[in-house]
């Protein structure tokens, strides 16, 4: 039963070694691949990035709704349903990451 | 990043535009003109694929086209614009047609509208991922 408990190694997790001292800490954040590092904040930039134009574009497309010069009523509907996916998206990538950060702060030291 | 919304949304803008000039033609379709001038022309939008391989798809308006200005001579001698000889011109549009192609516009934006739908809900879907 506790035999695949013991037979995880730690070897696998090489940042561990380094948290070593104080000094270590620094050297944590660099230690993953700089590609997979970016991933998640590029991808979260890229999100907010894209719906604040989302946003924009939707906001643009309200103003012409109001003042009667919008031509298309679906673009609008659209640019609408874009921006609400869009915001849903970033809002459950945020709750993602704040869960994954409070687990980590809830890590016994 | 929501390219089946788009192209949904630029299907939908052709389909309304088919309308528009559907529309168009039948509230036409009673113009008279006098014989030394044309008649009202029948409307036609063209649509165009977008190239899905060039990371747009969809559909446009490439442009109109115009029907023949020919028209039909109708013998009408009371007419104010009728000429010498007692006739007008009246613009050579077909009802049944027309109407045929209102629905084919109105079940097509229907389609687009539908497919829209699929993938707004396919995208909420997916974000069921991240939750829970």
């Amino acid at each position: 039963m506790t035999s695949p408990i013991g037979g995880i190694s730690l070897p696998t997790l090489p940042g561990i070694g380094a948290l070593g001292g104080p000094s270590g800490v620094g050297s944590v954040v660099p230690a993953p691949a700089p590609g997979s590092a970016d991933g998640f904040a590029a991808a979260l930039t890229g999100a907010l990035d894209q719906l604040g134009s989302l946003q924009s574009s939707k906001d643009q497309l309200a103003v012409q709704a109001a003042t009667g010069d919008l031509r298309d009523v679906h673009d609008y509907m659209i640019a609408a349903q874009e921006a609400s996916v869009a915001t849903e998206m970033v809002v459950t990538i945020k709750n993602k990451a704040v869960e994954a950060f409070t687990e980590i702060m809830r890590m016994p030291v | 990043m929501f390219d089946g919304l788009d192209i949904s949304g630029s299907g939908i803008s052709v389909h309304r535009r088919w309308m528009d000039a559907v529309s168009d033609n039948i509230a036409n379709i009673n113009t008279v003109s006098s014989t030394d001038g044309e008649a009202f022309k029948e409307r036609m939008v063209v649509a165009q694929a977008v190239d899905y391989g060039s990371g747009e798809g969809g559909v446009r308006i490439a442009g109109a086209e115009f029907g023949s200005g020919e028209g039909r001579l109708v013998y009408e001698p009371d007419h104010p614009l009728a000429d010498s000889e007692g006739y007008v011109r009246y613009p050579d549009i077909d009802l049944g047609d027309q109407m045929t192609q209102l629905i084919m516009a109105q079940r097509g934006y229907q389609a687009n509208l539908a497919s829209l739908e699929r993938a707004t809900t396919a995208y909420q879907a997916a974000l069921q991922l991240g939750k829970g």
